[in-house]
């Protein structure tokens, strides 16, 4: 039952993307996603979809494994997964936990324990370990702040900005 | 539990040294090898390949421990032109390294909280204490300031306050215990990290990951999870892409825990204390032998020995 | 003094004044039966007074910075290096140098050798005096020295080679102070008090023996715990403590025979004729037991590099500092005593017991300091960590010197005719 309703989920949400928004050129997606999920100590990224699919050559499974109806490639996955088809849902944040260490997740995934499974990396490092693998090996930017800025909260905690530590630029002695 | 057996031991062995604990000794000791650490103790996975030296966990790290401003902005990259080691200010730092594959490597460094660690074995009025979550632990209140635990820390990791007239303690990470760590929450470095160079977890469970991602990815690692065994095995154990003493890891640290090498001095302990003094006082009756006679003979005079 | 000697006057030794019933008073005892002014002149007269002088000038303000502004203060705050001089010399250098008491204390009590008798307390002293300011030493180095007694009563870690340390230091203390009560008993005219210690004296020895036996090893295995840390050739897990207790005791008996040379030398009116006429017997007797200790210590150092199979370090530069230790500390010692113990030569005995204690001060040296992380940098101690160790060690001299000068330690006690 469950199955059948995300299906049906997924359909309708198909379907109100291809009303709502231009159909971009490979397929249906958005053209901008707003990622916000982790905005505390920087902005929400505003993820310019289109370029990407662009910068990608079309080719979905560049960022999105398998979700997409191309055939899976990581090695850890397909094993099991090469004949699996397309997955129910497209947004990273469907499969890669938020909360990828904290004690409610843990548990969840020592409850149902494979080896393939325990180490699927939280959402904010499928972010930043694929774009920027990408990012290095095409030479685009890959400083913290290249992709977002950062907020009063984040200065405050690198102690940057104005809340950078006063009296210049004497080193401290590593304990000699 | 076996390591409190063998604790015992020593206590015994080294405070009173009765003959009863001399006995016990053997399978004790025998048994304190196979300690492994707790069962569901937690620890850090950290993987080299991974990192890109962003410093956010030093930030992280500053603000969680409320450590005083630092000298220069974490997100200057300036620091890597040093190798900085762990301070008074600074729980964990992050230094750049050179290697022999085309690109640099950054590590991260900070207390590895190990199985048995030596900062605990040799401190002498218990100021360390390895929690059953993986955390080393360290009470300032007791702490007399010998900094034989910094003598003894094969990674060089505690720091002292010098600074403080008053009450300088020993400064080093405490994997957030108090904050975190007890609570089931992973320390503010792991948060922060962006890319999961740090993955906590169950330090059992990291091992096996580490090791399948070895495997899954043989030509990106060496094949060595350094911390697994090193001296007795750690909390925080590391994955590279270059041999470990590229990215500054001592490699010869051997796989026993340090209180081992310590061993072989402890059990001769009890031993001096119960057998020195038949033995002296037996020195002293043959060596006197005829003194004595002849002080028989006269009356006890005086009770000069 | 010696002055004030050779024009007449005779160093207090008995409790009455002369031929009269007249006591000493406390007073007189403490200024040497002289009167305040002859005792200051004295003193002035005294150019090694003007040294410790300038000493105590400079290093006496440092001392008291060191506990007004911290140990940042006075030493580089090393992480690295967490001990410096103040252990490495003042611990490590100081205790062994000071385990004649226990040595001699056998060699009289427990072993009967009643002809070692007019240089044992001086033994003894020698170990209390080195030990209390191995405590001093300590409590300078110490973050938090007013929690001294935590590991005694407050909180315990009895597994640590530390606790041992602490315990049998803290002990051992207490027993050289009884040890030396008789002659403490003596001056101040405590006859009932002598007796109560004597008639425990063997207790006390072997106490003795067995806490000098223990943390003379526990200094030597608290390297163990740094078995990364120290050079190869310094360290060795089963054999570390052997070699510290082992050279502790050619350590002791050489320092004996250097202290009581400087007595000789530097307070003769002080030393009686039993000390005097036995000293010269009594060097080549310590030299013997040093040089069988030196022998034994020499063939463990060899074992140990065996056992280890550490031989491919001698080729090193650190290999030829090792060799060189050994040379000079140990296989020159061995052949000079030997030399010395064959021909009768008390003076050249005494030579060699200055070069072994050096000898044993830069091996000790070595593996606190020197060579302890030989991997890293070497670290070269802050100057006022300098200044201050000299000062308490020049504080030491002077406690040693006040005590010689009064309690018969180099003299016999007249005892009084009706007591």
């Amino acid at each position: 039952m469950i199955q059948k309703n995300k299906y049906l989920i997924g359909v309708i949400a198909l379907l109100a993307l291809a009303l709502f928004t231009v159909p971009c050129l490979a397929m249906e997606g958005p053209d901008s996603i707003e990622l916000d999920s982790l905005a505390e100590l920087y902005e929400p990224v505003q993820f310019d979809h289109i370029m990407h699919v662009e910068a990608a050559g079309d080719d979905c499974s560049v960022c999105h494994h398998h979700t997409t109806g191309t055939p899976v490639q990581d090695e850890n996955c397909i094993g099991c997964h090469a004949n699996s088809g397309e997955a129910d849902e497209v947004a990273c944040s469907a499969c890669h936990p938020a909360n990828r260490f904290q004690a409610d997740y843990l548990n969840k995934i020592d409850e149902n324990y494979r080896l393939n499974h325990v180490d699927k990396v939280g959402l904010k490092a499928a972010y930043h370990i694929k774009c920027m693998g990408c990012h290095e090996e095409n030479d685009a930017p890959t400083g913290c702040q290249d992709c977002h800025t950062r907020t009063e909260a984040g200065d405050k905690m690198f102690r940057s900005g104005k809340y950078a530590p006063k009296g210049g630029n004497k080193s401290r002695k590593s304990g000699h | 539990m076996k390591v409190f057996n063998r604790r015992n031991f020593l206590k015994g062995g080294v405070a009173g040294g009765a003959a009863a604990t001399l006995l016990s000794k053997s399978k004790d000791a025998g048994a304190a090898k196979s300690f492994g650490g707790y069962p569901n103790s937690m620890g850090v996975l950290v993987d080299l390949t991974r990192c890109v030296g962003c410093r956010s966990c030093e930030a992280a790290c500053n603000k969680e421990q409320g450590l005083p401003a630092p000298d220069l902005p974490f997100d200057d990259t300036s620091v890597f032109e040093e190798k900085r080691r762990t301070s008074e200010g600074a729980y964990t730092v992050v230094n750049k390294y050179d290697t022999s594959k085309d690109h640099p490597l950054f590590r991260k460094i900070q207390c590895n909280h190990c199985n048995e660690p030596a900062c605990l074995t040799s401190c002498f009025v218990n100021a360390y204490k390895k929690t059953p979550e993986g955390a080393v632990t360290y009470d300032p209140t007791v702490c007399v300031g010998c900094r034989t635990c910094m003598v003894a820390c094969p990674f060089y990791v505690p720091a002292y306050s010098y600074s403080s007239v008053i009450n300088p303690v020993v400064k080093k990470c405490v994997f957030c215990y108090d904050t975190r760590l007890k609570f089931g929450r992973p320390p503010a470095c792991v948060e922060s990290c962006p890319k999961e160079v740090l993955s906590f977890g169950k330090r059992k469970d990291l091992i096996k990951i580490a090791h399948q991602r070895i495997r899954s990815k043989p030509d990106l690692y060496v094949n060595h999870v350094y911390g697994e065994k090193e001296v007795g095995g750690t909390s925080w154990m590391y994955l590279s892409s270059v041999p470990f003493d590229e990215v500054g890891f001592d490699t010869h640290l051997g796989n026993q825990p340090i209180i081992s090498y310590v061993k072989e001095f402890l059990t001769i302990v009890p031993m001096v204390l119960t057998i020195w003094p038949a033995l002296f006082a037996g020195f002293h009756l043959l060596a006197n032998r005829k003194d004595s006679k002849k002080n028989e003979k006269q009356s006890i005079t005086n009770g000069e020995g | 003094m010696r002055t004030l000697a050779a024009n007449g006057k005779t160093p207090i030794n008995t409790l009455e004044k002369g031929d009269s019933k007249l006591m000493w008073t406390v007073k007189e005892k403490l200024l040497l039966g002289m009167t305040t002014q002859e005792y200051m002149a004295q003193a002035v007269r005294n150019p090694f007074n003007w040294l410790l002088a300038v000493i105590f000038a400079v290093g006496l303000p440092i001392i008291i910075g060191r506990f007004a502004f911290g140990l940042g203060y006075v030493t580089h705050s090393s992480y690295d290096y967490p001990w410096g001089l103040f252990l490495g010399w003042g611990l490590f250098v100081m205790v062994p140098l000071s385990a004649s008491g226990f040595m001699l204390g056998t060699t009289v009590e427990v072993f009967g050798r009643k002809d070692f008798k007019p240089i044992e307390r001086l033994a003894l002293l020698n170990g209390l005096l080195g030990y209390f300011f191995a405590v001093v030493f300590l409590q300078v180095d110490l973050g938090q020295p007013w929690r001294l007694i935590y590991p005694m009563f407050v909180s315990l870690g009895p597994a640590a080679v530390l606790f041992l340390v602490a315990w049998h230091v803290a002990t051992y203390l207490s027993v050289q102070v009884a040890e030396l009560v008789p002659a403490f008993a003596e001056w101040m005219g405590m006859p009932k008090l002598k007796k109560f210690i004597k008639s425990m004296i063997i207790g006390l020895t072997i106490a003795g023996i067995i806490l000098s036996t223990l943390h003379q090893g526990a200094l030597g295995a608290l390297f163990t715990y740094a078995p990364g840390k120290v050079h190869p050739l310094w360290f060795s897990a089963p054999f570390l403590w052997f070699h510290f207790f082992t050279s502790s005791i050619f350590a002791g008996l050489c320092m004996l025979i250097v202290v009581s040379t400087i007595c000789k030398k530097s307070m003769a009116w002080r030393c009686d004729a039993n000390f005097t006429d036995n000293l010269d017997r009594l060097t080549l007797g310590l030299a013997k037991g040093a040089t069988l200790a030196l022998i034994t210590y020499l063939v463990i150092k060899i074992i140990a590099v065996a056992h280890d199979s550490d031989w491919h370090y001698l080729a090193t530069g650190w290999g030829q500092w090792f060799m060189l230790e050994m040379l000079i500390g140990v296989i020159l010692p061995i052949i000079l005593f030997t030399y010395s113990i064959r021909n009768n030569l008390a003076g050249l005995a005494r030579f060699t017991a200055l070069i072994t204690v050096l000898g044993i001060a830069l091996n000790r040296l070595n593996t606190a300091l020197i060579t302890f992380n030989w991997k890293l940098y070497q670290e070269i101690p802050h100057w006022r960590e300098v200044v201050i160790v000299i000062t308490i060690y020049a504080l030491y001299i002077v406690t040693y010197r006040f005590i010689l000068y009064r309690l018969p330690i180099l003299y016999s006690w007249k005892e009084s005719k009706d007591v």
